[in-house]
């Protein structure tokens, strides 16, 4: 069932904003730059979206598969691949991985599972500082050359930002039309109580799995176009901290709705950027609005679930408070 | 058996119970907090870094003893806790799921730490040691050992009987155990349950500062401790079953002597891989812990 007309006007603002933001900075790179980075962040979100938002799951690895795929496309690219090829099948083998690193999430839930996560994005980060010779371990690898054109020349500047703008755009439309259809409504259902949903006749599992593989799609796409972009990666590129920043823009933005994600990475990703000398600071002013979204927004600036999920418990789940 | 190889088993073995009693006292403090409260704390690791760095300050920056300086920073954790107890901890106590949401705010005090210490404690050195408490060296048989660090691991193992002690004998422990196993039925037979969590949240994080301190007297600390301390800590937790005191003790003094006997062989790094390899492999098949309670 395809949604009314009328109400995809959000994307037309968002399709022209994506595109019309890189060519009004053209002038100042570093400020395109920025957009561009925001435009990477938005993809991502929108991954984490489908996954946290949507399916209820909480993946802490998810910047560890973005980096899985950075890294096989550099390497294939070493080697003598030509970028695009290199990417697909760099960011197709990192959708894969996810879908196996995910594979505990159906035996796994809540907190246990994001502790699962968490641990592999730890190993995950663990092999690339120990895995030297294809990662170059702590020093990273620089001067990653940009992405070749088929008629010779190289993607850059501007031409860049709009392959980014409409990647960010495909993304959020991919998301649109699957929470539309009737397999969003099944992840929706797997959300509230997965469960009830394997006795409606949900196959969980295949949603579950379906799930990661489209999220981490987002996620090593997002890192493949990501690695050139910036010319510079380390493992503290794609380290749990930018997992947890990711969760952040889906959960200040809010979660489960489809332009929370978009509008927290668009006001929290160009942050440290914006901060330029102060750039350190960043991960203190990103832990402190992680507590505040915590404490104060647990369903996000753009409202988050409908039923708000506390209120949404049974009662009898409740302890008593002690007097 | 020639001299080398007793050097290198009694340095082994004394490692080993050091970082063994490090590792179980600070995954006690960790598994207290979240067998009663159910908050995993992920700040753990940067708690004892906070404490290693504090206790830095206060002996080498202010000139404090460096004995009145551990016990100054121990002492400052429990306003410390208070203060963090009322502003965040507190407002999550009826919240279901709440472990996720805890998990969560722990994750950004991580963060917020991680920041501030990068731009403080990180410019300012690279390695922190406190200095010693007691001076000189004692040598068993041909291997020699700093009585700072024998002084260390004595107070440390101290530490744990007297918290085993705590939390098996006394009228708190009982009241603690009580909650631990059923929060209701508790409450029934008139144990404060708040003033437990908050008892325990104070506790655990007394805990971990101590194990930190105690740490900074063994061994130089640098930044990167923080992260692998909350790792493994997380990891005796969930391998020894959360809330299970026992289970922290002993997975603990098992992980120390695994990472004082791989350090031998290969690099700390296979150490780190084993232990989330053996986390992985009980969240999936025994979420319960081998020492459920």
């Amino acid at each position: 069932m395809m949604p009314k007309l009328t109400r995809w006007w959000p994307h037309a603002v968002f399709i022209f904003a994506a595109f019309g933001t890189p060519v009004m900075l053209s002038g100042n790179r570093y400020f395109a730059f920025i957009a561009g980075i925001t435009l990477i962040s938005v993809l991502w979100s929108t991954g984490m979206n489908l996954l946290y938002g949507y399916t209820g799951l909480m993946p802490m690895m998810f910047g560890g598969i973005a980096g899985v795929s950075a890294y096989s496309t550099i390497g294939l690219v070493a080697v003598g691949w030509s970028f695009w090829p290199a990417m697909l099948v760099g960011s197709l083998g990192a959708s894969f991985i996810g879908v196996i690193l995910g594979l505990p999430s159906l035996r796994l839930r809540g907190f246990y599972f994001t502790l699962c996560s968490l641990v592999i994005q730890t190993v995950i980060t663990l092999g690339f500082v120990y895995f030297v010779n294809l990662t170059n371990g702590d020093t990273g690898i620089s001067q990653i050359p940009l992405p070749g054109l088929p008629g010779g020349g190289r993607l850059s500047g501007l031409a860049y930002d709009l392959v980014l703008a409409a990647l960010a755009v495909i993304g959020v439309i991919l998301l649109t039309l699957i929470v539309n259809s009737p397999l969003g409504r099944r992840l929706v259902a797997i959300r509230e109580d997965d469960g009830l949903a394997e006795t409606l006749g949900i196959n969980v599992t295949r949603q579950k799995l379906f799930a990661f593989f489209i999220g981490s799609m987002f996620a090593s796409i997002g890192g493949a176009l990501y690695a050139p972009y910036v010319g510079f990666i380390s493992p503290r590129s794609f380290d749990v901290l930018m997992s947890l920043n990711i969760w952040l823009m889906v959960a200040f933005g809010g979660r489960g709705t489809i332009w929370g994600p978009v509008i927290g990475a668009v006001l929290l990703a160009p942050i440290p950027f914006l901060l330029q000398d102060y750039y350190t600071i960043k991960d203190v002013v990103y832990g402190l609005l992680i507590i505040g979204v915590i404490v104060l927004l647990p369903a996000g600036i753009a409202g988050g679930f409908k039923r708000a999920p506390r209120a949404a418990k049974p009662a009898a789940l409740k302890p008593e408070p002690a007097r | 058996m020639s001299n080398s190889t007793i050097i290198i088993a009694l340095s082994t073995i004394t490692t080993g119970i050091m970082l063994g009693t490090i590792f179980s006292l600070v995954a006690v403090g960790v598994t207290i907090v979240y067998g009663s409260i159910w908050m995993p704390n992920a700040a753990n690791g940067q708690f004892f870094l906070l404490a290693a760095l504090f206790a830095w300050s206060a002996s080498v920056s202010w000139g404090l003893h460096p004995a009145v300086a551990a016990l100054l920073v121990i002492g400052i954790s429990v306003p410390f806790s208070w203060l963090l107890e009322i502003l965040l901890v507190r407002r999550f106590y009826d919240v279901p799921n709440r472990n996720i949401s805890y998990f969560v705010l722990t994750l950004g005090i991580t963060q917020v730490l991680t920041g501030i210490f990068s731009v403080t404690y990180g410019v300012w050195s690279d390695q922190f040691q406190l200095p010693p408490i007691v001076k000189g060296v004692t040598f068993l048989g041909p291997f020699p050992i700093a009585n700072n660090r024998l002084a260390a691991m004595l107070i440390a193992a101290l530490l744990l009987a007297a918290l085993f002690a705590l939390l098996r004998y006394h009228r708190y422990g009982r009241a603690l155990r009580a909650v631990f196993q059923n929060r209701e039925a508790a409450a029934l037979r008139g144990v404060d349950v708040r003033a437990i969590y908050r008892m325990s949240f104070i506790l655990g994080n007394g805990v971990i500062f101590a194990g930190g301190v105690l740490f900074a007297f063994a061994y130089a600390v640098d930044l990167t401790v923080a992260w692998t301390m909350s790792v493994t800590a997380f990891a005796i937790m969930i391998i020894g079953g959360p809330g299970s005191v026992v289970g922290a003790l002993i997975v603990g003094m098992v992980f120390g002597f695994t990472q004082a006997i791989v350090s031998i062989f290969a690099s700390p790094t296979i150490a780190a891989f084993s232990y989330l390899g053996a986390m992985l492999v009980i969240l999936l098949f025994r979420p319960s812990g081998l020492f459920a309670r």
